[in-house]
């Protein structure tokens, strides 16, 4: 679809009618860290709007698969709130759509669909937003994805300097552009400067991340298994913080719990973590991985190995939240760079 | 979409003492399990959460299901103080049955251990009420003493089914036993099939699966021909939350019934 061109000036109350339509939460920078904000008129002021930064420090996966969410009770049940008013994420960044993509596989694509997932999916508007300017935290390119967005969002964004350049990618994103008549049709100038500016971003990217991976990694990995001694050198500085995990955009791993008497209970999912040391235990109380060293290694198998070898991509979005968490700087580029 | 978390309401029928830690629960669900023999459900003992369990009645007789549960933990706990009349939660069923298709015109060799006989129950039903599809039918089964064996009727009753060949043994007889003394190998020293073409079945504590499939592949038995029931930590049943995972498997979901050939490659599948 062709690119349009909306002024500075009439940005901000393109920003309020879409709030007036959707629950809208944006990237705000704070304390010089970027975290997602809903928007509220008395509270917004459009420099705030992080969009030339990087992805926010959280990523966009509570929107979609809440931390904690009641999904059954008994005896009466539960259903999928359906009357939610429509959320739109404004400003989401490439590398957060490899966790939406993660998820949709797991909760939707097998025999048994998540509804709850599913809802609040399919009540989302993403609008996605160029990342200008890659920090060394991200390695994106290393899995194969750009740092901006040209599929699987509702909108693309690029902000150039006197205003933003606008691509409805979906039906329902070419519906939101109908709601503003400030839009122009981008000019070749402006598209050019679109392209450079991507390209800029790409460059930057492979110079901070020149070595591509193993291009057989799934395997490379398979075949390292059992040499443990490269496993304990690259744990080594891990002190079981868990952070990597909770701010991992792909991670789906949860757990149901009940809560209530006999009478009367309610079913709660809240996410889990594999590097949890009970996290595997078996009825009768054995364990396959005890040791904090083969649940170190089942990391890289969940997603360097089976996501890879069953969906056909690592469940990995280059995001690099993983490393900015880590207390021990364990940055995950040296360990696979080795395989 | 129907909410995959929300289970169904099921009444206790009846409960079946089998041995001092081990009970049959007759459940009457309000609407039907489609179960197949191999399969499992979640079982919610309200207020305590839920846990897995592989139905030991037959498919072919859905209105009801039955589940023999050993006492081991807190939820089983609670369940033992369970008594007809009260209600259970029920979700399922999950995985992947036996094949049965592909146990036709074949020998069925059937290894279980202690209360591992549950599943191989529901197996053994099937088999039994088509038996003409299948081979013969062996069951080899072992308990830790006489008086921990399940189905002492049903083992009696079965043994008068022409085709059906059955042996047990105990680890130690601390009462007058007239069958074999030892762990349930000690019945697998003469396999009375043709290895090649029969398939043999597991299902017990992974210790003894583990000696019993060594003993079968020893046997000759091709690995993609041993059923083992891998039954880790299954969860939510639905291949979602991770916690079974065994090797590249989701047990939940690829299993819990797999093949030796399946998870050969996989570092110490029997913990």
């Amino acid at each position: 679809m062709d690119a349009y061109f909306l002024p500075n000036h009439r940005c901000s109350s393109w920003l309020a009618s879409l709030a007036g339509r959707f629950n809208l939460f944006y990237p705000r920078e704070v304390d010089e860290a970027v975290h997602w904000q809903r928007y509220d008129a008395n509270d917004f002021n459009i420099e705030q709007l992080a969009l030339r930064k990087i992805r926010a420090a959280e990523p966009i996966k509570p929107f979609f698969f809440s931390p904690r969410e009641r999904v059954a009770s008994f005896p009466e049940p539960v259903e999928p709130e359906t009357k939610m008013k429509p959320t739109l994420l404004f400003g989401v960044k490439g590398c957060d759509l490899r966790g939406i993509a993660v998820h949709k596989r797991m909760f939707l694509e097998g025999e048994f669909a998540d509804p709850f997932f599913a809802q609040r999916l399919n009540n989302t508007i993403l609008l996605g937003a160029d990342c200008p300017a890659p920090e060394r935290t991200c390695f994106c390119n290393l899995l194969g994805l750009k740092p901006f967005l040209t599929e699987d969002v509702d909108l693309s964004l690029t902000v150039i300097d006197d205003g933003w350049l606008i691509e409805a990618l979906s039906e329902r994103g070419a519906e939101l552009m109908q709601m503003e008549n400030g839009l122009q049709k981008a000019t070749d100038s402006q598209i050019a400067k679109r392209e450079e500016q991507r390209q800029k971003a790409m460059r930057i990217l492979k110079e901070q991340n020149p070595k591509d991976w193993n291009p057989n990694l799934a395997q490379a990995i398979a075949d390292k298994t059992a040499d443990k001694r490269f496993w304990i050198d690259a744990a080594r500085d891990c002190v079981e913080c868990f952070g990597c995990l909770l701010t991992c955009p792909t991670c789906f791993c949860f757990l149901l719990y009940d809560q209530g008497n006999a009478e009367r209970f309610e079913r709660s999912r809240v996410w889990d973590f594999c590097y949890l040391p009970m996290y595997a235990r078996v009825g009768g109380g054995a364990n396959p991985r005890a040791r904090f060293i083969d649940r170190f290694i089942n990391r890289f198998h969940c997603k360097f190995m089976h996501s890879k070898n069953q969906n056909g991509f690592y469940a990995c979005s280059g995001c690099g939240r993983c490393f900015s968490t880590c207390m021990g700087r364990i940055d995950i580029r040296n360990i696979l760079g080795q395989l | 979409m129907s909410n995959p978390y929300q289970p169904v309401q099921a009444k206790i029928l009846d409960v079946i003492e089998e041995t001092p830690n081990i009970r049959t629960f007759v459940l009457k669900p309000e609407r039907e399990i489609p179960f197949l023999a191999g399969q499992f459900v979640e079982l919610t003992i309200p207020g305590f959460g839920e846990a897995p369990f592989t139905p030991s009645s037959s498919h072919f007789r859905r209105e009801t299901l039955e589940m023999t549960i050993m006492r081991v933990g807190r939820a089983t706990g609670a369940l033992f103080t369970k008594k007809p009349g009260d209600l259970l939660g029920i979700r399922g069923p999950y995985g992947k049955p036996y094949p049965l298709k592909e146990f036709e015109g074949r020998d069925i060799y059937i290894v279980g251990g202690g209360v591992g006989l549950a599943p191989l129950r529901a197996l053994f039903l099937a088999l039994t009420e088509e038996k003409k599809k299948y081979g013969r039918i062996f069951l080899r089964y072992g308990a830790r003493t006489p008086k921990d064996i399940v189905y002492k009727k049903q083992l009696k009753e079965w043994e008068k089914i022409k085709g059906v060949d059955i042996d047990l043994s105990v680890d130690a007889a601390d009462e007058p036993w007239e069958r074999k003394v030892g762990v349930v190998t000690c019945l697998m020293d003469e396999i009375p099939c043709d290895v090649k073409k029969s398939v043999a079945v597991v299902c017990g504590p992974p210790i003894m699966m583990k000696f019993v499939t060594k003993k079968l592949l020893e046997a000759g038995f091709p690995g993609g021909s041993i059923y083992l029931s891998m039954e880790m930590n299954m969860s939510c049943g639905l291949g979602q939350c991770g916690h079974c995972r065994l090797g590249p498997y989701f047990t939940c979901k690829d299993g819990p019934v797999l093949t030796w050939e399946q998870i050969k490659d996989i570092e110490e599948p029997f913990l």
